[in-house]
């Protein structure tokens, strides 16, 4: 299969992953929810890319779709996932792969990997931590046993673990979040993944522990260039850790520049409430800014733009009809926007 | 660990001392005594009997003597391994109880296992399954095993047995097999027999375990590990088997303790039913007739097998769950 740049994917980059208008809903007894309404993003190879929004707006199951874990009653409804895993090789849609299918389970872990927003659950409780992470090496890499507990106590090691052979021998709750954290990144890493999910990996813990495991990503990000979709809602995460940036509303990528360009050149008016909303140290004067209203309920279908029930730059008669286009802003750094204030 | 179970078997004695004279107090609370019901079954044969006649048989019985000195005569024999005397038939009580006892334990370890064989599986198929027509008709037929009584099921079962395959059922043996050697023959007769009491016993425990199994699961398919096992590329046989039976599990462990006694005495209705020699129909008569040290010996001999059963239970948990602590 060939790629057809759309014009997320901006010609001439090396995609890891380029998603081109992924659909996802949901079918429960309460009504169907809409959660992608089209997605579409890209991500250069080893680089680190950003995904922020709202809670609810579709940064997770984006994620998930790529490991093709949406489970229960998610149903992808249309799209691609192009997976590239070298340069020279052509990239294979991974939407036509069934989610337990033998090809399916060898990009998992292995190509791809992912981990996950609460440290204290996401390893089983009844396995060791060595058993677990050697259990992916042993999947993927390697048939040898010792070989597999030689190698997983290595990225224990990388992983900045104190007394990685302990380490390896203990159980889940006899760490403390953060090292549990890491024990999960390790586990991520074992087979040297093309490309890192990171679901929210610092949500849970505390600001200290955030900052060593935030470090520590980066560390490895450029030491094994593994690229890396980091899904957050916190802005302050994204400045430190992201060259690139995707703003999700509702199911779409509304924005999706540099780092630089959202900070300093943000184009959508949700991009520019977000920063807004931002408290920061010495501009105590007054109430933080915020965005009007709510999102709107999960069962409703809005019209145009999702954006434009709280839009402050609303145009009537147009944001309430139209569903905004991608448009190019800047087409060297790859800078786009949903707006119709740029059309 | 050893120091751990050394410690359990000493709480577990002075568990039964207590027990013991407790039950013993109790099973010789009401008025009366196995004498009463002697004296009438001689008075019937034979016509009078002196009061002399009378006042040997009290000596002999030790009906008269005050409670500490019964109980103390009864535990410190028993301690030696002679349990006393039935009064009911003259035999010793060790002699009465082994056969029966020993038949008891098998029958429940056989219902026990096949609680576990059959529940496991068809609960992990209801809840990987769920929402789906097989799950319903598993759902139905549980709730239909945990609503018929067990002796009512024997009962249907005898019957269709009986008339539709004229097959004997009731009994441990056929006729021609009752006194005969251990052989193979006798084995594979024993099997015809049994496996309607073991099916009856088995029942309402399966059915119960089945939907404790599915609820279980079904918590624990929405943990994050087992999305985490996915994410590693496990095919979803291991994720489920491997990663989520293992946590769903512990449950069913905890209960094992308290599920082998609840058999035993579960069985008493089901071996009247269907005229087993089990120790329940033995334990119900013995209480009935204030048969005291036959009484009391079956009493004990279950509270240690329920004392043991727990003390399993909880070793079995700390060996499939590494955050249980044996200390």
């Amino acid at each position: 299969m060939t790629v057809h740049p759309s014009a997320a994917s901006i010609a001439s980059t090396d995609d890891v992953i380029c998603v081109e208008d992924l659909k996802v809903s949901f079918y429960t007894d309460l009504g169907i929810v809409r959660a992608l309404n089209g997605v579409s993003f890209n991500i250069p190879r080893g680089k680190v890319l950003g995904v922020v929004g709202e809670s609810g707006c579709g940064k997770s199951i984006t994620g998930l779709s790529i490991m093709q874990l949406v489970h229960g009653a998610g149903r992808t409804e249309g799209g691609r996932i192009l997976f590239r895993e070298f340069a020279d090789r052509d990239p294979v849609d991974i939407l036509t792969f069934g989610k337990n299918s033998s090809e399916m389970r060898a990009i998992r872990g292995n190509n791809i990997s992912m981990i996950f927003q609460e440290p204290m659950s996401s390893l089983n409780p009844c396995y060791s931590v060595g058993n677990q992470i050697e259990e992916a090496i042993l999947l993927h890499q390697t048939d040898d046993k010792l070989e597999a507990a030689r190698r997983a106590i290595e990225i224990l090691t990388k992983v900045g673990m104190p007394n990685p052979d302990r380490i390896a021998k203990s159980y889940p709750h006899e760490l403390s979040g953060g090292m549990r954290q890491r024990a999960m990144i390790a586990m991520a890493l074992s087979c040297n993944p093309t490309l890192l999910i990171a679901d929210e990996p610092t949500t849970a813990l505390d600001v200290t522990t955030e900052a060593n495991i935030l470090d520590l990503m980066r560390g490895l990000q450029s030491e094994i260039g593994t690229s890396i979709m980091f899904i957050t809602h916190n802005m302050g995460v994204v400045a430190q850790m992201c060259d690139e940036v995707a703003v999700m509303y509702l199911g779409r990528v509304v924005e999706r520049a540099t780092v630089d360009d959202i900070f300093y050149d943000p184009k959508h008016p949700y991009t520019i409430a977000l920063l807004q909303s931002i408290p920061r140290l010495g501009r105590s004067k007054g109430r933080l800014a915020s965005i009007e209203g709510t999102v709107p309920d999960p069962y409703s279908r809005v019209e145009g733009c999702a954006f434009h029930l709280r839009c402050p730059a609303k145009i009537d008669g147009v944001c309430d009809v139209t569903v905004p286009e991608e448009i190019v802003v800047d087409a060297a750094k790859g800078h786009t926007v949903r707006c119709h204030l740029y059309s | 660990m050893l120091n751990y179970i050394a410690r359990r078997l000493i709480n577990m004695v002075v568990l039964l001392v207590v027990v013991s004279f407790v039950g013993f107090f109790i099973i010789q609370l009401p008025p009366g005594s196995i004498l009463d019901v002697q004296l009438q079954r001689f008075r019937q044969m034979s016509g009078d009997i002196s009061r002399e006649q009378v006042r040997a048989l009290e000596e002999r019985y030790g009906v008269n003597d005050p409670f500490m000195t019964k109980y103390w005569k009864w535990i410190s024999r028993s301690v030696q391994g002679d349990f006393g005397t039935s009064f009911e038939t003259d035999q010793s009580v060790g002699d009465r109880i082994w056969g029966r006892l020993g038949f008891s334990v098998s029958l429940s370890t056989f219902a026990l296992l096949f609680t576990w064989l059959v529940s496991i599986p068809i609960g992990v198929y209801s809840a990987t399954h769920r929402y789906t027509v097989p799950d319903y008709i598993i759902t139905f037929i549980q709730f239909v095993g945990l609503a018929i009584p067990g002796f009512l099921l024997a009962l249907v079962l005898l019957i269709i047995a009986t008339r539709l395959f004229n097959h004997q059922v009731g009994r441990l043996f056929s006729p021609e097999f009752i006194d005969a050697p251990w052989s193979f023959a006798r084995v594979v007769d024993m099997a015809k027999h049994v496996w309607i009491a073991v099916l009856v016993l088995a029942m309402g425990a399966t059915a119960g375990l089945t939907r404790i199994m599915r609820a279980n699961l079904l918590d624990v398919l929405n943990m994050q590990y087992v999305q985490t096992a996915r994410a590693k590329g496990l095919d979803e046989v291991v994720v489920i088997w491997k990663h989520a039976v293992r946590n769903a599990i512990q449950p069913l462990v905890m209960a094992l303790g308290t599920l082998l006694p609840a058999l035993i005495v579960g069985e008493t209705l089901v071996a009247q039913v269907l005229s087993l020699p089990t120790i329940g129909p033995m334990y119900l008569s013995a209480l009935r007739s204030q048969d005291m040290y036959l009484a009391g010996t079956i009493l004990v001999i279950l509270s240690a097998l329920l004392l043991i059963g727990n003390l399993i239970g909880d070793l079995l948990l700390a060996w499939v769950d590494p955050r249980v602590r044996l200390d």
